[in-house]
């Protein structure tokens, strides 16, 4: 009988998820060595601790390199053709395309053992110190720079304030895991707090209300019983007739550490052919050894045949990787909480293109939050609100009906701030939101400075920068076409009627980066860890 | 240290941790949430009654503090099945209305109705949680629902299944599908495949006694009675739970120990007893039998197998009033139970050795012999041989 069968009572449940190393921060990646060479620095929870790996982990960079190709269809965009965009996607990555890989795990003696799959020279391995700068030395005769182990997190962002913006309550309140509804509240997202918002306005009396503190926790209410509603009509104004920001420009991972996977690997060592494939494509990937792969003579029942990616998935695993589970995947900042909401089936990496339509229709929804909140500060907006006077909390089934709202969005050419992105003066494109997260990889155009979106460099203010995918790049600010570093400048802040008067998120990173291999900066001492 | 003092060494050090922490903030919702789980984890790791009523105070306060929160809620249906306090576990559940329509209290409710003799519900449920969703823990669930009254090869398969689902990180659940799939083949006399099962658990999550536990039963199974009892007195300073006092008693009385058998049994009948008279429910099933077969108290066993079936009709407390029934001379009824329980479709050996053996008293010989050969056809051994 099930007296004491019950799954649950070994099961440990609910509120006391553990802190895991398979948790990846970001994926970034730029050309150096004047573009003859690719950095690619995957970086994630500093678990066991800050330059100790966990040994149940597996830990793939994906990479590929292309021709740059521009989008052929340029005027005349309509729904049809970015479906048919998203197909030609996926015909690609799942058809021809066999991306390289590099692949860490870690030995008992903590070093780190470390793959090349599919390179031109072929497969070869090495195992590596942990901590230190590295080179490994290719059967090609190139060389690879690698540093595996603890630095600071290069991650410098307003967490809080994002999760303000979407109304994400986890951060605010006590939300159990069942209550999956009760994690972004419907009501409108926004930039602008909502007169009213009672769920979500700054608190002065609690400052501290939803920042992680030093000690590990963040202060957080009881959530209160449903439904969850504004009931307002217009954002909140001061006695100045100012509005309130829901970012504050704080740096929520200041002083916090990652563990990284950072790699210097020459151009010509991924692509025989570097001079005519500009584009190197890279994604990253964290793995947990499944329990039948850590006891020996288990035998392997692959029997998840329900989701047509995960099919898919399983036919093309190798030996190894048969032994371990796919759990989180990085490509573009804000392709996964932005845009998938961090749903664990949606995690998918480059082959995202199944999300093609479930993207259309939460850009959508995100823009009736932030454009009307955009449109208030007397900014131009890429997103079609009907001039709504305020945020709107809006959700589509289908993407025929959101396309038209997002068509700007989705297509324009996000422009740069000056041309130093693109140090050759040559004819690249600006590259345009649906392909910049459809598929879900960091494309490093190697003629750029591999600053977000060619790329992303460690001091791209990346959530800034993807806020202004909601601005009208059309406009202009003083004689100046509007650019994605627009919502970075301090001047701009002072001259709206806002308070705080800051950009959203922190110019800067906590620690100042280094001009040289490894890049990321010293990690913090084990106490700053929390 | 092995794997299991690794994990209780980590959740006391946890528990300690955020009892640091409350101290500072007895208001912290989140931590005192944390609290109570990891509370039931270390109950669960111990499964000393000791911890339960800590968490059930953890519980209470919770409750009262914040109101029915749906985790804290969830927690208490958990905690309050486990204990055969279904109705409970119901009213737990509803406390929070919303928990009723969601996977874990689904899960709770099904098993709540397999508990209570409805099984036909109880199987749809699992099967449409595992349509919805094949997490591990629900097919281990529709597992164990097969192994009783469907498939035992679909049960096994079923297991592998949510083996499958583990990750390295979750290798104590994992040691526990092993033993489901371990006592499965035990069921079946299949003794070197649960061995291996067993084996494999040991492997996965060293140095916890329920392994050993179940290494014993399979050790009296194979007739290694003196590896049993050594096995037994090993575990049980380990882990407090009088099952396995009423186990060794009841082993050694088979080897002829009576003396030392009885100190056993009656200390487990007194913990039982204890537990009872605080209120406890789940130590009837456990009394019915120790009455029937240990202490030799027939009548007091069927007491006892009453009051158990009031709490939770089902194939298995059906099956123990009709043992305890024919044990106390009550052929009759205890016929009558017996048919109950068969009718559920329940495919277990012990229940059919049961039948047999009331059908020969009755003077039913053609019957007996068919539910021998039943008995026999699931498990060739005879060997029905189960610690709780």
């Amino acid at each position: 009988m099930a007296d004491h069968n019950d799954p649950n009572a070994v099961n440990s449940i609910f509120s006391d998820i553990n802190y895991s190393a398979a948790d990846l921060y970001d994926l970034f990646g730029f050309p150096t060595d004047e573009g003859r060479a690719a950095l690619l620095a995957l970086t994630f929870a500093a678990t066991p601790k800050t330059g100790e790996l966990d040994g149940d982990m597996l830990y793939r960079l994906l990479v590929t390199s292309q021709p740059r190709v521009a989008f052929p269809e340029h005027d005349d965009v309509n729904l049809d053709t970015v479906l048919r965009y998203f197909q030609a996607v996926k015909d690609k990555y799942l058809g021809e395309l066999t991306p390289a890989e590099i692949r860490v795990t870690t030995t008992e003696d903590q070093h780190a053992r470390v793959q090349f799959f599919g390179f031109p020279c072929g497969y070869f391995s090495t195992t590596v110190d942990l901590n230190r700068i590295v080179s490994i030395q290719a059967p090609d005769g190139r060389v690879i720079s690698a540093f595996i182990g603890g630095r600071d997190d290069a991650f410098f962002n307003d967490l809080t304030g994002f999760f303000r913006s979407i109304n994400y309550a986890p951060q605010f309140y006590h939300v159990p895991h069942t209550m999956t509804e009760a994690r972004e509240l419907p009501i409108p997202k926004t930039l602008l707090e909502l007169d009213g918002n009672d769920l979500f306005n700054f608190r002065p009396e609690f400052p501290t209300w939803g920042f992680m503190q030093r000690d590990g926790t963040t202060p957080k209410l009881q959530l209160p019983p449903g439904p969850w509603e504004w009931r307002g009509d217009r954002f909140k104004k001061d006695a100045n007739g100012h509005y309130r920001f829901v970012y504050d420009g704080s740096d929520c991972r200041a002083g916090q550490n990652c563990n990284a996977i950072i790699l210097e690997i020459p151009h010509a060592f991924i692509t025989p052919d570097p001079g005519a494939n500009r584009i190197v494509n890279a994604w990253g990937e964290s793995w947990v050894r499944k329990a039948t792969g850590k006891v020996a003579a288990i035998p392997d029942n692959q029997s998840w045949l329900e989701h047509p990616w995960k099919a898919w998935r399983a036919q093309s695993l190798d030996e190894e990787l048969r032994n371990y589970k796919l759990v989180d995947t990085d490509g573009q900042p804000f392709a996964d909480a932005g845009l998938s909401e961090r749903e664990d089936d949606r995690q998918l990496g480059a082959n995202n293109f199944w999300l093609g339509p479930h993207f259309i229709k939460r850009l959508a929804h995100l823009g009736w939050g932030f454009g009307p909140a955009i449109s208030a500060l007397g900014l131009k907006c890429s997103f079609d609100h009907d001039n709504s006077p305020v945020s709107v909390h809006r959700m589509y089934d289908s993407a025929l009906a959101a396309f038209p709202r997002v068509r700007q969005t989705l297509f324009q050419p996000l422009n740069m701030p000056d041309e130093s992105w693109n140090p050759k003066r040559l004819n690249i494109p600006l590259r345009r939101p649906f392909e910049i997260f459809i598929p879900n990889v960091c494309a490093l155009d190697m003629d750029t400075t591999g600053t977000w979106p060619f790329g992303r460099r460690l001091e791209d203010q990346v959530a800034t920068r993807f806020l202004s995918l909601f601005l009208d790049m059309t406009a202009e600010l003083n004689g100046k076409r509007y650019h994605i570093d627009m919502l970075g400048d301090p001047a701009l802040w002072a001259s709206l009627p806002i308070e705080p008067k800051t950009p959203p998120n922190p110019l800067k990173n906590d620690k100042e980066f280094l001009p040289h291999f490894p890049y990321l900066a010293e990690p913090w001492p084990e106490p700053g860890q929390y | 240290m092995s794997g299991y003092e690794v994990e209780l060494a980590r959740a006391r050090r946890d528990i300690g941790a955020l009892e640091v922490m409350i101290g500072r903030n007895e208001r912290a919702l989140e931590l005192r949430v944390r609290l109570a789980y990891r509370q039931f984890h270390l109950a669960s790791l111990t499964e000393d009654e000791v911890e339960f009523e800590r968490l059930g105070k953890l519980i209470t306060t919770l409750i009262d503090d914040f109101g029915p929160l749906e985790d804290v809620c969830l927690l208490k249906a958990n905690v309050d099945a486990r204990f055969h306090r279904l109705d409970e576990a119901r009213q737990d559940l509803s406390m929070c209305p919303p928990l009723v329509q969601r996977r874990a209290g689904r899960a709770i409710l099904a098993e709540v109705d397999f508990q209570q003799g409805r099984y036909a519900e109880a199987r749809h449920a699992f099967a449409m949680l595992a349509e919805q969703e094949r997490t591990w823990d629900v097919l281990a669930r529709l597992a164990h629902w097969e192994s009783k009254l469907g498939d035992p090869d679909e049960a096994d398969r079923l297991y592998e299944e949510a083996e499958d689902q583990l990750t390295a990180k979750e290798m104590r659940s994992f040691a526990w599908v092993e033993l489901q799939r371990g006592d499965l083949a035990l069921a079946r006399g299949r003794f070197t495949n649960a061995q291996a099962h067993y084996q494999r658990a040991a492997a996965a999550f060293p140095g916890h006694w329920l392994t050993d536990q179940r290494d014993a039963a399979l050790r009296i199974a194979e007739g290694k009675a003196h590896i049993a009892e050594a096995l037994l007195r090993s575990v049980i300073p380990r882990c407090p739970k009088p099952e396995l006092k009423q186990a060794l008693g009841e082993l050694l009385t088979s080897l002829g120990k009576t003396e030392e058998a009885r100190g056993w049994l009656e200390k487990a009948a007194a913990a039982f007893l204890q537990s009872v008279q605080e209120g406890g429910v789940h130590y009837y099933h456990h009394l019915a039998e120790l009455y029937a077969d240990g202490l030799g108290q027939p009548a007091e066993a069927v007491r006892w197998a009453r009051k158990d079936i009031a709490q939770r009709s089902n194939f298995s407390t059906q099956s123990m009033l009709a043992w305890t029934l024919l044990k106390n001379g009550e052929i009759a009824e205890g016929l009558r139970w017996i048919r109950v329980a068969l009718a559920s479709g329940v495919r277990d050996a012990g229940v059919f050795a049961t039948a047999a053996a009331l059908c020969r008293a009755s003077g039913d010989a053609a019957n007996g012999e068919q539910y021998d050969r039943a008995a026999v056809a699931i498990n060739p051994t005879r060997q029905h041989v189960h610690i709780h």
